[in-house]
């Protein structure tokens, strides 16, 4: 061991005297330590216990925070995602899957769906990460329960289509519009019961997925707002998508 | 070691009762201590041969909480196994990502500079005193003081915060990678930093007051599961443990890594490896951690925070290749069989939790129940580190 004696610190012993001395020493310890109790006890303003849920208006979470994973929008509503799939390689327990699509108009692979499985994430930012355009965001929205564990696989984008930086290349509206079509949090392939996502989501090990067009569901009309009833449509779309 | 496995403990248990079911024999009997026990932390059973309230043997029964985190890894690539070292010693995240971080740059020859070593040796340390904060609440508590678990945990918050704003997670944080740290730190870190420091260090004092100097306290770890130098070496205890027992075995000062060989801190040893030898190691370890912080705070060079692409397979060259770090707990290593593909062929982890448990055959003997929960609690065991 090349440990040098002279950086140490060596414990002290515990001191002991006779019966009355020991008895003082332990009254007095006793009473100190119920000193700082005391103190904390008459200073309400000492405590830092957080009122979580009706702190809501004033509590801010850091920009870094990890939580839902977001692909944000510009103010025109376009997002910068390529459907490179490098996330997709990234994750460790893909919990995201790519569904790309070859556009109509420019016959470029385009991102279809961005399927992000919140149940299997663990929120390690390797996605965020490896993103070389910078199109990830673990945004600092925790709130995410929810009754049903389907719930948990959301569809990032909200829109079928190129970047922001192909359509804004378009000028006429009417014809960009052509390039794209809307999409919600809850549409395509959804599993409901923790399994692989239709359509072929990657398992740990299994080698690279092979690229092709990607069979395209017809969306589903599921609305954000009413759990059950999207659950249910779901549901039968898998009974369906089986079959 | 043969107590590893359930079927030689029904048989040792089969053994002591005796041929005619137990009938003769009153004195000594079996009790399992957890799975779901408070003073256990987690999943860990033990099982103990009792004789009237003292404690004859200790047998620690393993694998509730096994996930198979080696198994794992050898489907994932070494930047994305970083994440699975979180959930080891979930106390001491950044230093068993650093020990991942650091045998793949030794394995690909990746040169980190200097920003990033002191900012990793800066966010460990921290992590260390946060570490010992938990365990410093959690050993009052399983004294039966519920105080210390409150203070310990309100003073932790601080480093939590403060670690929450830069690699924004809070237990999980998977920052430290091969290469260099997920991103710069916080541009209010350092600042943040040292008014922590100012702020903990009265509080440390009353920690002091508080439990240290208690007499109650003092008398209840005073001679408690003596754990001999001897011993300690030949079971593999690490860390303060082994500290406790009067070997200044450090790796921080043996083996520096990061930045440690610039910054000056004295090694806390023991006297006799008991109980109060563990407390009084790990509370002058946070005021060694606290004076490390203090020398490199100001001093952390420019330069950048990651000195490789991001690359998500990154092939390692052929061989083994094994690194350890200081963790609060003791010794952790990352052992990495590469056969030159991106995943590694194989994976082990020396966990030091491991072996610091095994302690508890050794030094618990002849004590009494409430004794054996105070010499657990003074190992400061964290149970996913043991099974992995």
């Amino acid at each position: 061991m090349v440990v040098s004696e002279s950086n140490q610190v060596v414990a002290p012993p515990i001191q002991r005297g006779g019966f009355f001395s020991n008895l003082a020493t332990g009254l007095k310890s006793l009473l100190k330590g119920m000193g700082i109790t005391f103190h904390y006890f008459s200073r309400p303003s000492t405590v830092v216990t957080q009122q979580y849920p009706e702190n809501r208006a004033t509590l801010k979470m850091f920009d870094r925070y990890r939580m839902r994973l977001s692909l944000p929008h510009d103010e025109n509503g376009f997002h910068k995602c390529t459907a490179c799939t490098i996330c997709e390689q990234a994750c460790p327990n893909s919990s995201i899957r790519i569904v790309s699509r070859k556009g109509a108009v420019t016959n470029k692979t385009e991102l279809d769906r961005f399927i992000w499985r919140m149940d299997s994430c663990t929120f390690c930012n390797a996605c965020v990460v490896a993103c070389p355009f910078s199109c990830l965001k673990m945004s600092g929205d925790f709130e995410c329960s929810v009754y049903d564990k389907s719930l948990l696989v959301f569809n990032l984008t909200r829109y079928a289509g190129p970047t922001s930086t192909v359509l804004m290349k378009v000028t006429d509206p009417q014809e960009r519009a052509k390039m794209w079509e809307p999409r919600d949090v809850y549409s395509g392939p959804v599993p409901l019961r923790g399994t692989a996502v239709p359509g072929g989501g990657r398992t740990l090990g299994a080698p690279e997925p092979v690229k092709a067009s990607a069979p395209v569901a017809a969306p589903t009309p599921a609305p954000a707002t009413a759990p059950a009833a999207s659950a249910t449509a779901l549901a039968v779309e898998e009974e369906g998508g089986k079959k | 070691m043969s107590a590893i496995t359930v079927t030689s403990l029904d048989e040792r248990i089969r053994r002591s009762i005796g041929a005619d079911g137990g009938a003769s024999t009153t004195q000594e009997y079996f009790v399992n201590m957890g799975p779901q026990h408070p003073s256990t932390h987690g999943v860990l059973r033990l099982v103990l041969k009792l004789d009237g309230e003292n404690v004859r043997e200790v047998i620690p029964v393993l694998g509730y909480i096994h996930r198979g985190v080696e198994k794992m890894g050898e489907h994932l690539s070494y930047r994305q196994f970083v994440h699975l070292t979180d959930r080891l010693d979930y106390l001491s995240a950044l230093a068993n990502n650093w020990a991942v971080a650091k045998a793949v740059e030794k394995a690909a020859n990746i040169e980190t500079n200097e920003r990033i070593e002191t900012i990793r040796t800066i966010v460990a340390e921290l992590q260390r005193i946060a570490s010992h904060q938990l365990w410093w609440g959690v050993f009052g508590m399983d004294l039966g003081a519920f105080t210390p678990f409150l203070y310990g945990f309100r003073d932790r918050e601080k480093i939590s915060d403060i670690l929450e704003e830069t690699i924004g997670a809070r237990l999980t944080m998977n920052y430290i990678q091969p290469g260099g740290v997920m991103f710069d730190i916080h541009p209010d870190f350092q600042r943040k930093v040292k008014e922590f420091l100012t702020y903990f260090r009265p509080k440390l004092e009353e920690y002091e007051t508080l439990l240290t100097q208690n007499v109650i306290v003092q008398e209840r770890m005073r001679g408690v599961g003596v754990l001999t130098a001897e011993k300690a070496v030949s079971m593999g205890a690490t860390g303060p443990v082994l500290r406790a027992s009067g070997v200044a075995h450090d790796l921080r000062r043996s083996e520096p890594y990061g930045v440690y060989a610039k910054a000056a801190f004295d090694v806390p040893v023991g006297r006799n490896g008991d109980c109060w030898d563990r407390y009084w190691v790990r509370i002058e370890e946070i005021r060694q951690s606290m004076r490390i912080i203090e020398q490199l705070i100001d001093n952390i060079p420019e330069g950048k925070h990651l000195v490789v692409k991001p690359a998500v397979r990154t092939k390692v060259p052929e061989g083994i290749h094994y690194s350890q770090v200081e963790t609060a707990r003791g010794i952790f290593g990352v052992m990495l069989v590469s056969d030159g593909k991106d995943v590694p062929y194989r994976i082990h982890v020396r966990t030091p939790n491991f072996n610091n448990l095994w302690t508890v055959t050794e030094t618990a003997p002849g004590w009494r129940v409430a004794d054996l929960v105070t010499i657990i609690s003074s190992l400061d065991i964290v149970v996913p580190d043991i099974d992995r």
